[in-house]
């Protein structure tokens, strides 16, 4: 049976996902020793090339799989510390990953999740066809996240979170992605019924209504990813060496920072620009 | 700033950094005592380690039946291989909590935390 990773990258004008794609993607390979493989566009190809990176993500990566870029006006606003600015956001073709992966078991992983152990290969061979993340697990600690973070919606279900979604190939995912897709095709009737606000695409709360679905329309835990460490993205990743990542962690979320480091746990960066600041430090980890 | 006031505050920022110290640290060593064996997903803690080892002691070591920690059934051919293996990472774990978690706690400024 094969193993691996499989990670999207669309570009935008002002994040560059696939730089982040191709640190996330080497930091996976080397801690689960495990192939990766890329998913993105022609445009985001040709940035590659003209930004000189795409020789090195040739190495990084196994197999770069084209495919058209979505076309999407979701508009996101993201924080880089104190300042934060709206950004188109290119990430409705997540269900396509059961058709696009090149292996039989698969650890979807978005770009700004980072790998610094070997934790989830703990999960390869747990007998359940598609795991998601259990939760959000805040840096700080539970008083920064809401509700929301929690659930789809103040009286919908329970989010969980599709920054790491394990799944095997076999006809009870491709359900699970089929149930994915018809809920982002019908998103704004989903909305009615569970209740969310519509106006933004989120793969998590699509992931977490076909999850609801397929489990009979309960909440099961049983069978889960552990919750993603996460810092936010007012929170700024400061400094990178080779031993650990250090932190300015905005803990009253109102512009109040202390510092924090970690090392050796894998971890969600949420702070997208500050990722691209230390690219240089990151891309030695790998 | 009032003197008294400056320590105070300088303290308190130092609280939150240690307090994330700790946590991270709390994760980082949870993750190492989960383990994937046969299908399920074990969690290493006193719990398991007493009832392998009750079992070994009654020399039922062949074709066991465990509950993982989703209360799933899971089939240990070999109890005294599973035992070694939960033993082995658990001093390994707890090990390296105690270390860390003992530089955290002599580390009584915001930048010997963050240099751990």
């Amino acid at each position: 049976m094969t193993q691996g990773i499989l990670i999207y990258a669309h570009n935008n004008r002002t994040v560059d996902y696939a730089l982040m794609a191709m640190i996330a993607g080497g930091l996976a390979k080397k801690n689960l020793q495990v192939p990766v493989s890329l998913v993105t566009d022609t445009s985001t190809i040709v940035w590659m090339k003209e930004s000189n990176i795409f020789s090195q993500a040739e190495s990084v990566f196994e197999h770069v799989i084209t495919v058209d870029r979505p076309t999407t006006d979701n508009q996101r606003r993201l924080h880089d510390g104190q300042t934060g600015q709206m950004i188109p956001f290119i990430n409705t073709n997540r269900s396509t990953a059961w058709d696009l992966t090149p292996y039989d078991r698969t650890l979807l992983i978005d770009s700004d999740f980072f790998i610094f152990s070997n934790s989830l290969g703990e999960y390869w061979n747990v007998d359940a066809d598609v795991m998601l993340g259990n939760a959000i697990n805040d840096i700080y600690n539970d008083t920064r996240t809401g509700y929301l973070d929690r659930h789809v919606s103040d009286t919908g279900v329970k989010m969980y979170w599709a920054t790491t979604v394990m799944f095997s190939k076999n006809s009870n995912s491709k359900l699970f992605f089929n149930t994915v897709n018809y809920v982002k095709e019908n998103y704004t009737q989903f909305a009615d019924v569970f209740r969310f606000d519509p106006r933004q695409f989120r793969n998590d709360i699509a992931f977490s209504i076909a999850k609801h679905i397929l489990d009979g329309y309960q909440q099961d835990d049983a069978l889960s990813l552990p919750p993603v460490l996460s810092a936010l993205d007012k929170d700024i990743l400061y400094s990178v060496d080779e031993n650990s990542l250090t932190f300015l962690i905005d803990y009253r979320l109102t512009n109040s920072y202390c510092a924090a480091s970690i090392s050796g746990v894998d971890v969600h960066i949420m702070n997208k620009q500050s990722v691209i600041r230390n690219k240089q430090a990151l891309l030695e980890l790998i | 700033m009032d003197k008294q006031l400056e320590e105070a505050l300088d303290f308190a920022n130092y609280q939150q950094t240690f307090s994330i110290q700790k946590k991270v640290l709390k994760e980082r060593i949870s993750a190492k005592l989960t383990y994937g064996f046969n299908g399920g997903l074990f969690r290493i803690d006193r719990n398991l380690l007493a009832f392998v080892d009750m079992l070994c002691t009654k020399e039922r070591t062949s074709g066991v039946i465990l509950l993982d920690a989703n209360e799933n059934p899971v089939l240990v051919e070999d109890l005294n291989e599973f035992s070694e293996e939960i033993f082995r990472r658990y001093f390994e774990v707890t090990n390296e909590y105690f270390e860390q978690h003992q530089k955290i706690k002599k580390s009584r400024s915001v930048e010997k935390l963050i240099s751990q």
